[in-house]
C-alpha cells in the first residue's frame, strides 16, 4: 500500500491555512478564465459599433465596421473554451432540443444563438448588402461565387431598397444593445448568483462585468484598427481614436468607480469572510489584482489616456500611448477576470485557508489551449476581413476631412 | 434575374427580407424536426427526464434479495452479529447478490471472502479513514493468513490487545513518521492507561494540558540538542496553547 501522505507533503507548503480536502484542486481552470474575457470583448466591440450607429458619434465610423466584424470573430470562438472544458462538445447541441427554462446555463444557448444568428450576423448582412450585390457583379471567379452566396440572391440596390436596409440596421442595433448587455451580463450573472461564495455571489457583478466588457472591447478594437491600418500601410484617423480613446477612458472611470464600490460596500459590511478575503487579496491575488488588474490595467492607462488626449502631445506619441494603454487595458481586464475566476476557488468554503493556482501548460485546459483559442478569433477576424473588407466605406468618406 | 424578384411588386415585401425569412422559417423548421425526431418520447412527462427511464430500471433484474430474506433461515448468525461491531453492515454487503440463492437455496451457494483480498477494502490503511477506525496494511499484517484464520467476520473482536498505537491511529502514526516528531513515541506527550488497550471507547488516553509539556524540548533553557527550535515560553503565542498553532503529529504544516 503506498503512503499518499508522503508524496502530497511537499505540497502542503502552498496551503495556508485550513481547506477542506477537495478544495486543493482548482475546477474552474484558464479554460474558464478566458471564456468571461473573450464573451466581453464581443459584447464591448458590438456597444461600440452601437455607438457609432445609434448614438450618431460619427468621427467613429472608421471603426464601425471593424468593430462589428471583430465582435463576431470573437462570439464564434467564445463557446470553444467551454466545450473544451466540458468535453463532449457532440452533446452541446442537446440543450437546445430540451431547453431547461430554471437554469441559467442551459439558456445560454439560446441566448448565443439569438445574438449571434438575429444580432449580429443581420445586422452585418443588411450593412454589407449593397457591396454583396455590386461585387457579385463586379467580381469573378472565386470570390463572385462566395459574394452571389453571400448576396442571398438579392439583387435590389434601388435607394428605397437601401434606405429599408438601413432602417432596419437601425432597428437591429437598438435591439443589439440589450442583447449585448444580455450576453455578458449573463455571465457576470451566473458568478454573481453562486450564492455559497463569497467572493461572487454580488448583485454587482453583471454590472461590472458588463463595463468592463465595453472597457475591452472598445480596447481591443482600438488595437486592431491600429495594427491593421499599419500593415495596410494607410494613415490612422486620428479624429477616430483620439474619441475612441476618450470614450474607452469614460468606460474605464465608470468600471473602476463600479469595482471600487462593490469594494468599498464589502469592506464596510464586513461579513465573516472579509478575513480570509482580505488575506487572499494581499498575498494570492496581490499580483494579478493590485499590480496587474489596478495599476497596470487601470491606473497606468487611464493616465497615459488623460495625458494623450488632454495633453499637448505629438500625434505619433499619441499613437504610442493609446497603443500601450489598449495593451495594458487587455492584461488588465485579463487579470480581472482571472481574479473572479479563479479567486473565487482560491479560499476555502471554510473560510480559513487558501489553496493554490497552477497552470498547466498542455492538455485540453492548458496554457496552450488559450493561447490557441486566443490566437483563433484573429485568424478568423483575418478571413472575413479578406471578404468583407471593413474599411472601403470609412476610407471613400472621410479620407479628405 | 433575380431569384426574388416578385417578392418587391406583388407583396409589397422588401425583396431582401424573403430570403431571409427563408431561411429564419427553414432553420425554426429544422429545429422543430430535430426535436420530433430526438428528443425521447417520453421526455417531460414527469419532469426533466425521460419517464421511461423509471420503467426501464424498475424492470431490471432484482439481484439483491436484502437481509430480511436472509434471517428467515440464517437467524443464528444474525443473533452473534446483531451484538458485534458489524451490526450496521448488510449481509449480502459481504456475501454478494443473494436474489437466486433465496429461490434456490440449494442449488445457488452466495460468496465466502475467505482470503486477504476483501476485508482491506474497508480496514486497509488510507488516511481518509477516521482515527480509531481499526485499520492494517495488508502487506505487513500476518502476510499470507486468511483474515478468518482470527477474526470472525460476524463478531469482529481483536484476538489479542493492540501492540502499538498505530493499529488504530494509524494515521496519526505515519503523519507523525515523516515529521520532525518522527522519533518521539507517543507516550512521550500521551499517558495511555491499561484499559484504553482493550476498551478505548470508555478508558481514554490523556493529551496533554498546559504549554510545559512542549517546553521540555522547546523552551528557552530546556535540556535537549541545540538544533530543536526555542521559543520563550512566558511571551510565544500569548494565551493561546501550543497546539492551538502547531499540529504536534506535523508540526513542519503549522504557519
Amino acid at each position: 500500500m503506498g503512503f499518499p501522505l508522503a508524496d502530497i507533503a511537499p505540497e502542503l507548503h502552498k496551503i495556508a491555512g485550513y481547506i477542506y480536502p477537495n478544495e486543493f484542486e482548482l475546477h474552474w481552470g484558464l479554460l474558464i478564465v478566458l471564456y468571461p474575457y473573450l464573451t466581453g470583448l464581443v459584447a464591448g466591440a458590438f456597444i461600440l459599433a452601437s455607438l457609432e450607429r445609434i448614438f450618431n458619434v460619427k468621427v467613429l465610423q472608421p471603426v464601425y465596421r471593424l468593430s462589428l466584424l471583430t465582435a463576431l470573430a470573437f462570439l464564434i470562438v467564445a463557446p470553444s473554451p467551454l466545450l473544451a472544458h466540458l468535453g463532449h462538445p457532440e452533446r452541446s447541441f442537446e440543450m437546445f432540443l430540451t431547453p431547461h427554462t430554471q437554469s441559467a446555463m442551459a439558456m445560454f444557448g439560446f441566448v448565443y444563438a439569438w445574438y449571434l444568428m438575429v444580432i449580429l450576423l443581420l445586422e452585418i448582412w443588411f450593412d454589407y448588402r449593397k457591396e454583396f450585390v455590386v461585387w457579385s457583379r463586379e467580381r469573378t471567379g472565386f470570390k463572385k461565387f462566395v459574394y452571389k452566396i453571400l448576396s442571398l440572391g438579392t439583387t435590389d440596390i434601388s435607394e428605397k431598397a437601401l434606405q429599408f436596409d438601413e432602417k432596419v440596421g437601425r432597428t437591429i442595433t437598438i435591439l443589439g444593445i440589450p442583447s449585448a448587455f444580455l450576453l455578458h451580463g449573463y455571465v457576470g450573472f451566473i458568478f454573481g448568483s453562486v450564492k455559497a461564495n463569497p467572493w461572487w455571489s454580488s448583485v454587482l457583478m453583471p454590472i461590472v462585468f458588463l463595463f468592463s466588457a465595453i472597457v475591452s472591447g472598445m480596447a481591443m478594437v482600438l488595437l486592431i484598427y491600429m495594427i491593421a491600418t499599419m500593415f495596410r500601410e494607410k494613415t490612422i484617423n486620428m479624429a477616430c481614436i483620439n474619441k475612441l480613446s476618450e470614450l474607452l477612458l469614460y468606460a474605464m472611470i465608470v468600471d473602476f468607480s463600479l469595482e471600487i464600490l462593490d469594494f468599498i460596500q464589502r469592506l464596510y459590511e464586513a461579513e465573516e469572510s472579509i478575513n480570509i478575503l482580505s488575506q487572499m487579496i494581499s498575498n494570492r491575488l496581490f499580483i494579478s489584482l493590485i499590480i496587474s488588474q489596478i495599476i497596470l490595467g487601470t491606473l497606468v492607462p487611464m493616465a497615459s489616456i488623460i495625458w494623450a488626449r488632454f495633453g499637448k502631445v505629438p500625434d505619433e506619441m499619441k499613437r504610442m500611448l493609446f497603443f500601450v494603454a489598449a495593451i495594458l487595458v487587455q492584461v488588465g481586464i485579463f487579470s480581472t477576470r482571472w481574479n473572479v475566476v479563479v479567486g473565487g476557488q482560491l479560499f476555502s468554503k471554510s473560510l480559513r485557508g487558501l489553496t493554490v493556482y497552477k497552470t498547466e501548460l498542455f492538455g485540453l485546459e492548458g496554457l496552450f489551449m488559450v493561447m490557441l483559442l486566443l490566437a483563433l478569433p484573429f485568424v478568423i477576424l483575418y478571413v472575413i476581413t479578406r471578404f468583407l473588407p471593413p474599411w472601403s466605406k470609412s476610407e471613400t468618406q472621410l479620407s479628405t476631412p | 434575374m433575380a431569384l426574388w424578384e416578385d417578392g418587391l411588386s406583388a407583396r409589397k415585401l422588401p425583396q431582401q427580407v424573403i430570403p431571409l425569412v427563408i431561411i429564419f422559417a427553414a432553420a425554426l423548421a429544422a429545429l422543430i424536426i430535430a426535436r420530433k425526431i430526438l428528443v425521447p418520447k417520453t421526455f417531460g412527462d414527469l419532469g426533466y427526464y425521460r419517464a421511461a427511464a423509471v420503467d426501464e430500471i424498475a424492470s431490471q433484474p432484482i439481484s439483491y434479495a436484502g437481509s430480511k430474506a436472509c434471517l428467515d433461515c440464517h437467524d443464528d448468525i444474525d443473533q452473534v452479529k446483531s451484538q458485534s461491531k458489524h451490526r450496521g453492515l448488510s449481509c449480502e454487503v459481504c456475501h454478494g447478490d443473494a436474489a437466486k440463492h433465496v429461490e434456490a437455496p440449494d442449488e445457488v451457494k452466495p460468496i465466502k471472502p475467505i482470503g486477504r483480498g476483501y476485508c482491506p477494502l474497508c480496514h486497509g490503511y488510507n488516511p481518509a479513514r477516521p482515527t480509531g477506525f481499526p485499520q492494517i496494511n495488508p502487506d505487513l499484517h500476518n502476510p499470507g493468513r486468511a483474515c478468518m484464520s482470527c477474526h470472525n467476520a460476524h463478531n469482529p473482536m481483536l484476538p489479542h490487545a493492540p501492540e502499538e498505537c498505530a493499529a488504530c491511529h494509524r494515521q496519526i502514526a505515519s503523519q507523525k513518521t515523516v515529521s520532525h516528531h518522527a522519533t518521539l513515541t507517543c507516550v512521550t506527550c500521551h499517558t495511555v492507561p491499561d484499559g484504553h488497550l482493550t476498551n478505548p471507547n470508555t478508558v481514554l488516553a490523556e493529551k496533554p494540558k498546559t504549554k510545559d509539556l512542549c517546553g521540555k524540548c522547546h523552551a528557552q533553557g530546556a535540556d535537549s540538542p541545540a538544533e530543536i527550535p526555542r521559543i520563550d515560553l512566558a511571551t510565544h503565542g500569548g494565551r493561546y496553547v501550543c497546539w492551538d498553532c502547531h499540529y504536534p503529529h506535523f508540526p513542519e504544516a503549522a504557519r
